[in-house]
């Protein structure tokens, strides 16, 4: 037992053991005794422990700078924490907006992205809902579309799902206004009906109740708006944000896979179901595997994906791909921010160190007094606690700050859409700030608590040096600090090369002064045949043009909307996936790629001449090695069921970068548009001024031609380029904003060490300054100091870089994970910092008057 | 001080302390109250109850010089204060009413 309160209790024992003449029983009976009443409640939570927090408030009440110093330090490191987990718990935890979503589940099929066929579905929801099951109250289907949304002349391409009738009724979503889609609607003729998102409906109609029996144009159809969803649901794809949803079964190439009966394996839809009240997971898992081999063998198909199905809680992410880029960037971050609370626990622990200077004279005092060590350790924890609690709440505070920074930092990409990141903090963010503020508190006061409580303290009332361990322990703190915020400065620098450098890279072709605009050319307005028409006096039109220079037509948009096509160079190959493009013959003039070798394409290859392709240098090597691909011959189509059709190669292209800056090299194949039409074409131009001019102008032009032809985000290249490289812009920002915040964080460390032993030593420069010192000698020997522990910090953050920032490599396109500037840079920076915050005490200490340094003790 | 009433075991230390005036520290206190009532007390719950009269103003104590006897370790003398004399009286004042005119079948 602790304290002088045992030595009384020992010694009572001890008295009245000799008095009775023995009794071991007796004596560890009533050492149990005091075990328990120590133990009880009432003398846990006893004045002593209230006593220390009591008192642990007014000590760092009566030194505000301090307080507030060390709480703000712990509030920026626990702060940039809870933002970070936010987002990773908001990717990977967070349930769908809807009640009871806890009983909401998502199939997955195992190998493949989507679940089944439409078909499949209502015959899953036969069996498993009921009257056929009772495992689920309801399953629904539902497909992500990127929709082209027309509305009062102004087109887009948003997010939309295609979902089955129950959708809402599944998920329990009411509508905020008008209704939700009924069976009624999925019947065959009916006419087509849609709900806005609440954010679609403040957008584009501002608000107005009168949005409800509107129609709005999606591809081809004309669809009447009949409800809008609640304000705080987004679907059931998270992050992407819907802004509208329309049944699965209006959309037109759907209701011609459905009206063949023979078809099984399309459309294909992503399902969700909905726990019946009662049933556990694993009973219903088991009975949608058994539905799924019931299914199968009822309908038999062959070249079906046959994974296992999976049901799990929704949460986070829909989409597995999302989480398979956002797990790897998530560890980062979190690595780093974690780094980030180390030095700033640090700091506090420093600070707290070199209060004990101030304190060792009550700490001795109490000691003389009978106060245990574990007593003085337990008053240095609990400061260390109020600390603690206070940068948390400050933390969270300003973490509500950093969440919003955040959610509006990510961009809006055109063909993605809106990724919406709540980031709201709820309990399981409240929790990790709680976790990481407990954590720090422990960490920063070990150290303290230890030196607070060493025994002998009482030689201390005597006068005498501080201890020379204890400088050494800080030394060896603010290394680490600089050491390890030198490690983020590298990282941080290397993204933003890398960044840089990839803004560099040349995409194979030209984007300077071009500019691109999609541009719809189908039904029921254009035939192939009139939209063939069309085009061609478009482009006759836009080459005419003052201020082009050139001008052609493409499906793909590069950089930012891809495609993919199948080609094989042996029939009996299956056929094989490769990007793909349809191009109109000068293409690749205007865009600058060199042909190879053979031809482009001309106007003599028409719907009737024989197929033909351009391929790239990538594909020519691949499906061709070591030979000439001129005049060899690939197939052409993804269905095997369906016969392929023969191309011939005509040209083969110089390589380029087609989906992102960063990408490998990768097959290409070119197409003619005249062979193979589509009705969704980028018109682009090349513009002999600043093509952002020319948006304006090749708008009106485009209106001039057809004023209801519906174009789509008019854009230069040079943007689309740009915006391609948006992940590595924002994790160069992050990295960069995290490492400026260590850099900070540590700084101040550093200046704390140098100031705090300038004070120790006001004496020894006292007496320097009065045997004749120069003023400029003493501001070197403390400038000394700082830039001496600065090298040691360096070094070994350089080393630690040398060998972590492999771990980078991965998103570091282009950049050495070694690479000398960014090392350099860093390290020089931190030395410039260093300097300032030596120079700082360095003056002070210059300014010492030697008269009062001396008589001070 | 009303509201403060005297639990039973409060109010037999507090009396044992009153008995032992001058000699009042942990063993005595302990002996007499076996002695008078039978009652076996633990070491722990007397320091315990003792802290808490004392917390109370009941009772103040101090430590006299260490003996041989204990093994070097001190002694802890404890004497009622005016408070709790008062506490005393007032509890037995309590009962005393409560058992005026009751008999005992």
């Amino acid at each position: 037992m602790p304290g002088r309160e045992g030595e009384i209790i020992a010694g009572d024992l001890r008295e009245e053991f000799d008095a009775r003449g023995g009794g071991r029983l007796w004596y560890w009976r009533e050492v149990l005794s005091c075990v328990a009443v120590r133990l009880s409640p009432d003398r846990l939570t006893a004045p002593d422990l209230r006593q220390d927090l009591h008192y642990a408030v007014r000590v760092l009440r009566r030194n505000p700078g301090y307080a507030l110093t060390a709480m703000i330090c712990l509030a920026l490191g626990i702060g940039v924490n809870s933002t970070v987990f936010t987002m990773v718990d908001e990717l990977f935890w967070e349930p769908l907006a809807v009640p009871q979503s806890d009983r909401v589940m998502v199939i997955a099929r195992a190998g493949d992205e989507t679940v089944c066929s439409y078909r499949d579905y209502q015959e899953f929801e036969r069996r498993l809902t009921a009257p056929g099951g009772r495992l689920f109250s309801g399953l629904l289907a539902y497909d992500n579309v990127p929709i082209s949304l027309d509305v009062e002349g102004a087109s887009q391409i948003v997010m939309g799902e295609a979902v089955s009738a129950n959708f809402a009724a599944v998920l329990q979503v009411p509508a905020q206004a008008g209704r939700w889609f009924t069976p009624d609607d999925e019947r065959p003729g009916s006419d087509p009906v849609a709900v806005l998102s609440d954010g679609a409906w403040t957008r584009r109609y501002g608000r107005n109740p009168n949005a409800i029996g509107r129609r709005v144009r999606i591809e081809t159809q004309w669809y009447r708006v009949v409800g809008i969803a609640p304000p705080d649901f987004l679907g059931v794809s998270p992050p992407h944000a819907m802004e509208i949803w329309i049944p699965f079964t209006s959309q037109p190439y759907a209701r011609e896979l459905l009206a063949n009966p023979a078809e099984r394996e399309r459309p294909r839809v992503q399902l969700m179901g909905r726990l019946a009240p009662g049933a556990d997971l694993p009973a219903a898992a088991a009975a949608l595997q058994s539905a799924d081999w019931h299914i199968r063998r009822a309908f038999p198909r062959d070249n079906a994906p046959s994974g296992a199905l999976t049901l799990a809680v929704s949460a986070g992410a829909s989409n597995p791909g999302v989480r398979d880029v956002a797990a790897p960037i998530s560890i980062m971050l979190l690595s780093v921010t974690a780094i980030v609370l180390l030095i700033a626990c640090v700091n506090v622990a420093n600070l707290l160190l070199s209060r004990s200077a101030v304190r060792r004279r009550e700490m001795a005092v109490r000691q003389a007094l009978g106060a245990s060590r574990w007593r003085l350790a337990r008053q240095t924890l609990a400061e260390g606690v109020v600390l603690a609690v206070g940068g948390a709440v400050l933390g969270l505070f300003f973490g509500i700050g950093a969440n919003r920074l955040l959610a509006r930092s990510i961009p809006a990409l055109p063909h993605v859409g809106k990724v919406v990141l709540d980031l709201n903090v709820n309990w399981r963010v409240a929790i990790f700030a709680a976790a990481a503020a407990l954590a720090s508190a422990v960490l920063f006061t070990f150290s303290p608590a230890l030196e607070h409580s060493r025994p002998g303290l009482t030689s201390s009332l005597k006068g005498g040096e501080a201890g020379t361990r204890r400088m050494r322990q800080r030394d060896v703190y603010v290394i680490a600090q600089v050491a390890l915020s030198l490690t983020l400065l590298i990282a941080a620098t290397l993204v933003v090369r890398a960044m840089l450098h990839a803004r560099t890279i040349d995409p194979g072709y030209a984007i300077d002064h071009r500019l691109a605009a999609r541009i719809y050319i189908s039904e029921p307005e254009y035939t192939p045949e009139s939209g063939t028409l069309f085009l061609a006096r478009l482009l006759e039109a836009v080459r005419a043009a003052p201020g082009v220079r050139s001008a052609t037509l493409s499906y793909t948009t590069p950089l930012s909307f891809s495609d993919s096509a199948c080609a094989t160079a042996t029939r009996q190959e299956r056929p094989r996936r490769s990007s793909s493009d349809v191009v109109v013959p000068g293409y690749f003039d205007t865009m600058a790629i060199p042909i190879l070798r053979g031809r482009p394409f001309a106007p003599s290859d028409q719907a009737g001449s024989p197929q033909v392709v351009v391929v790239n240098q990538t594909f020519a090597s691949r499906a061709f090695p070591n030979e000439d691909p001129i005049g060899k011959t690939v197939w052409l189509g993804c269905d095997e069921k369906l016969p392929r059709t023969m191309a011939e190669v005509v040209g083969v292209a110089r390589d380029a970068r087609y989906e992102s800056l960063d990408e490998a090299p990768r097959r290409f194949l070119y197409r003619p548009l005249a062979q193979s039409w589509v009705g969704f074409v980028a018109l682009i131009v090349e513009a002999s001024g600043s093509p952002v001019e020319y948006v304006a102008p090749l708008r009106a032009l485009l209106h001039r031609l057809d004023p209801n032809l519906r174009v789509y985000g008019i854009q230069t290249l040079e943007q689309s380029a740009s915006d391609s490289l948006w992940k590595v812009r924002w994790q160069a920002s992050l990295l960069a904003v995290f490492g400026g915040l260590a850099m900070l964080l540590a700084a101040v460390g550093l200046y704390g060490v140098v100031a705090y032993s300038v004070a120790q030593r006001t004496r020894e420069i006292g007496v320097r300054l009065a045997m004749g010192a120069q003023r400029a000698d003493v501001l070197w020997m403390v400038l000394a100091r700082g830039l001496g522990l600065t090298a040691a910090g360096i070094a070994v953050g350089l080393a630690l870089s040398a060998g972590g920032m492999r771990l980078l490599a991965a998103a570091l396109y282009g950049v050495s994970p070694l690479d000398p500037v960014a090392f350099s840079a860093a390290s020089l920076a931190w030395m410039a910092v260093a300097m300032l915050a030596s120079y700082i005490p360095a003056r002070r200490a210059m300014r010492v008057d030697p008269v009062v340094a001396l008589r001070w003790e | 001080m009303s509201d403060q009433y005297l639990g039973e075991f409060e109010q037999l230390v507090l009396l044992a302390v009153v008995r032992l005036a001058e000699g009042a520290y942990g063993v005595p206190i302990r002996r007499e109250i076996e002695k008078r009532t039978g009652r076996k007390v633990t070491v722990g719950a007397l320091y315990s109850t003792l802290d808490r009269l004392e917390a109370k103003g009941y009772v103040s104590s101090r430590f006299a010089d260490p003996t041989a006897e204990r093994g070097g370790r001190s002694r802890r003398y404890f004497r009622i204060e005016t408070l709790g004399s008062e506490a005393l009286a007032h509890a037995k004042d309590m009962l005393d009413r409560m058992w005026k005119g009751v008999r005992l079948a």
